[in-house]
């Protein structure tokens, strides 16, 4: 008894730590207990004074029970390899249920983390171990929390750093270099557009494409919707008229023709086709007798006349051999 | 009217016209528009530079026509008597009255040729005036009538000095004013300086064939005539918008360079105007072989039937002919048909 109450003297004198401490017991069969874990929800981009929660909930089953204080202490500061890791637990609290062969302990753990660095380092909040008592038999046995891993970050950037290995929050990930292929794309897209801008153009009916607004074009439609009927021709031809008068500038009669197409030469193709359509214009509104010659039905004829007027204004070269009716 | 009749007074009417071409070149259109005019049964003014032809042209169309054909000139001391009769001591030393040329040819007088007119006193044009309208004259206690009787008359635009103005009123009874120019084309220029055939009027003139048109009958053809050649509902909007037009340009966003068009218009064309339009119009559709009038045959006639019956505020009267003309070429070109 006195040798032993010296060797503790010693080792207080001497700094080093009760054998007792180190004393490593046997784990708990792993049927006795049973473990959930919420940790946090990221497990990088912590800096000095952020505060991580963790909860624990342990279920042991009897004859086991806890030995309360086993469990962590507030102010801690764990030690790695002599160490201070820097990672304080800060608050604990517990909850109990007690159920008829288990006893459910919830653990609220709140650590800080005091350390930051130049990079970006790993850490973790440690593996806490707790002892388990055996109500019958008195025996102790331990259980190991396990670690959560994570990354503490510096608040800044400091001196030349690789950015590649650089982990801070603080810079945009590494992209490849995509601008090539992104050049390649928008190209293929806007040539795609054209295509399809050009062939709305040429079979389109609508109003927002360039120059479809323009006389001929709403001639045009007009005339697709006009009945197949005596009235309904007669608007039609009148809406031509209109058109034809409206890219003129002036009213335009067969007799000065001639001036438009020297003003207007895109229009020189349907010439004829023109001078057709005064004639049937003649025939309709002035002269019922006369006679249009047209080898085919008028509201069928004017719609291609007026399709082959809209080519002329928009520039193109209307095929004026087709036969077939749009 | 049969289709034939149509058929072959319109040959005689394009020989007529096609011999006139030979004797005045270079005048298609004046020449169309006078044949029009005497198968519409309308006076014609004929207005240009001196030496022109205009006194050529009407005479060789007064050849054509036949009938009756009487002369006389403009002069300042010109007097409406002159016109009905003469007085001259005759042989026997005593005072003698004879026909004027108004009366010397009778109910036969086909053509009146009135040369220089704006040179003879208002008191003349008055009196012509009713000749023009009415076609009658009382003289010597009794009523003379000139059923065929179409007034040629022409004047000279440049010449200001010793000439009255024609006033409205008679320019209204005209159906055409008809403007003559020299012809541009060099090979025409060429040959009416060069062409000796040119020289000699008289014998020119003597080279359209006589009595190509009967005169006695063309009243009665062309009263035909207008009943042949129809005109659809869509022309005769048009030519009301037309007229309405000539009244108020503005309404119909017409313009002339230089001119201020609220103030230029002081009447514009009249009923009678508008009417004679129409009886041209008609004409023409039958010389170009139509049974119905386009608005083609109202334009080709717009301008002579129409310009000289605008009246223009003073300020611009100076400047009519070529106001009027730019009016009406913008009338033309602002209204649309249908």
């Amino acid at each position: 008894m006195r040798t032993r109450f010296l060797l503790v003297i010693c080792a207080i004198a001497f700094g080093i730590q009760p054998a007792i401490a180190d004393v490593i017991l046997p784990d708990v069969n792993a049927k006795y207990v049973s473990l959930t874990q919420e940790n946090p929800t990221r497990d990088a981009g912590f800096v000095v004074g952020d505060v991580l929660n963790r909860t624990i909930t342990l279920t042991i089953k009897k004859p086991y029970e806890l030995v309360k204080e086993s469990l962590p202490i507030k102010g801690y500061e764990h030690r790695y390899r002599g160490q201070i890791s820097g990672i304080e637990l800060v608050k604990i609290s517990t909850e109990e249920a007690i159920h008829i062969d288990s006893v459910t302990h919830v653990l609220h753990l709140r650590y800080q983390i005091f350390t930051t660095g130049k990079l970006a380092k790993p850490a973790a909040l440690r593996a806490e171990i707790i002892k388990l008592r055996h109500s019958g038999s008195k025996e102790v046995v331990q259980y190991r929390i396990p670690s959560y891993g994570f990354r503490i970050s510096p608040l800044s950037v400091f001196g030349s750093v690789k950015l590649k290995e650089e982990m801070s929050p603080f810079i945009r990930p590494l992209r490849l270099d995509a601008s090539q292929d992104r050049l390649h794309l928008e190209i293929s897209i806007g040539l795609l557009s054209i295509a399809l801008l050009g062939l709305l153009y040429i079979f389109g009916m609508h109003a927002w494409l360039p120059r479809m607004g323009a006389p001929f074009a709403k001639a045009y439609r007009d005339i697709r919707k006009m009945p197949n009927t005596d009235e309904g021709l007669q608007k039609a031809v009148a809406r031509v008229h209109i058109s034809l008068n409206k890219t003129a500038g002036s009213s335009l009669f067969n007799s000065n023709l001639a001036d438009f197409l020297q003003k207007k030469p895109a229009f020189t193709p349907v010439k004829q086709e023109i001078e057709k359509f005064f004639t049937l214009s003649r025939q309709v509104f002035f002269e019922p007798n006369a006679l249009a010659n047209l080898d085919e039905s008028h509201k069928v004829w004017l719609q291609r006349f007026c399709r082959h007027l809209r080519d002329c204004e928009r520039g193109l070269n209307p095929d004026l051999k087709s036969k077939v009716s749009y | 009217m049969s289709d034939t009749q149509l058929a072959d007074w319109r040959n005689h009417a394009l020989t007529l016209e096609l011999e006139v071409n030979k004797v005045v070149v270079g005048q298609e259109n004046p020449v169309r528009l006078i044949t029009t005019s005497i198968f519409a049964r309308g006076h014609v003014l004929l207005e240009g530079d001196v030496g022109v032809g205009k006194t050529t042209l009407l005479r060789a169309f007064t050849r054509g026509i036949g009938g009756g054909y009487q002369r006389i000139e403009g002069t300042i001391d010109l007097m409406p008597n002159d016109l009905v009769y003469h007085t001259y001591l005759g042989e026997d030393g005593k005072p003698h009255v004879s026909a004027g040329p108004l009366l010397m040819s009778g109910e036969n007088l086909s053509v009146f040729f009135f040369n220089e007119i704006n040179r003879a006193r208002p008191q003349v044009h008055s009196l012509l005036l009713r000749v023009m309208a009415e076609r009658t004259l009382t003289a010597f206690n009794k009523e003379h009538y000139f059923p065929h009787m179409l007034v040629f008359a022409d004047r000279n635009q440049v010449e200001k000095e010793e000439t009255f103005d024609i006033p409205s009123a008679a320019r209204d009874r005209f159906m055409m004013e008809i403007p003559i120019v020299v012809p541009t084309d060099a090979a025409i220029m060429e040959s009416l300086v060069f062409d000796t055939r040119f020289h000699d009027m008289d014998a020119l003139v003597a080279s359209v064939p006589e009595d190509l048109l009967q005169f006695d009958q063309l009243n009665t053809f062309a009263a035909r005539l207008q009943n042949s050649i129809t005109a659809s509902p869509t022309l005769r909007s048009y030519v009301l918008n037309l007229w309405r037009a000539t009244k108020t340009p503005t309404d119909f966003g017409v313009k002339v360079s230089g001119v201020d068009m609220n103030r230029l218009v002081l009447s514009g064309a009249s009923p009678r105007g508008m009417g004679m339009v129409l009886r041209a119009a008609r004409v023409n559709a039958w010389l170009n072989n139509r049974a119905a009038v386009l608005p083609e045959d109202i334009h080709e006639v717009f301008h002579a039937t129409i310009a000289h019956r605008l009246v223009f505020s003073p300020v611009y009267e100076m400047r009519r002919t070529e106001i009027a003309r730019e009016m009406l070429s913008a009338i033309i070109n602002a209204i649309a048909t249908p």
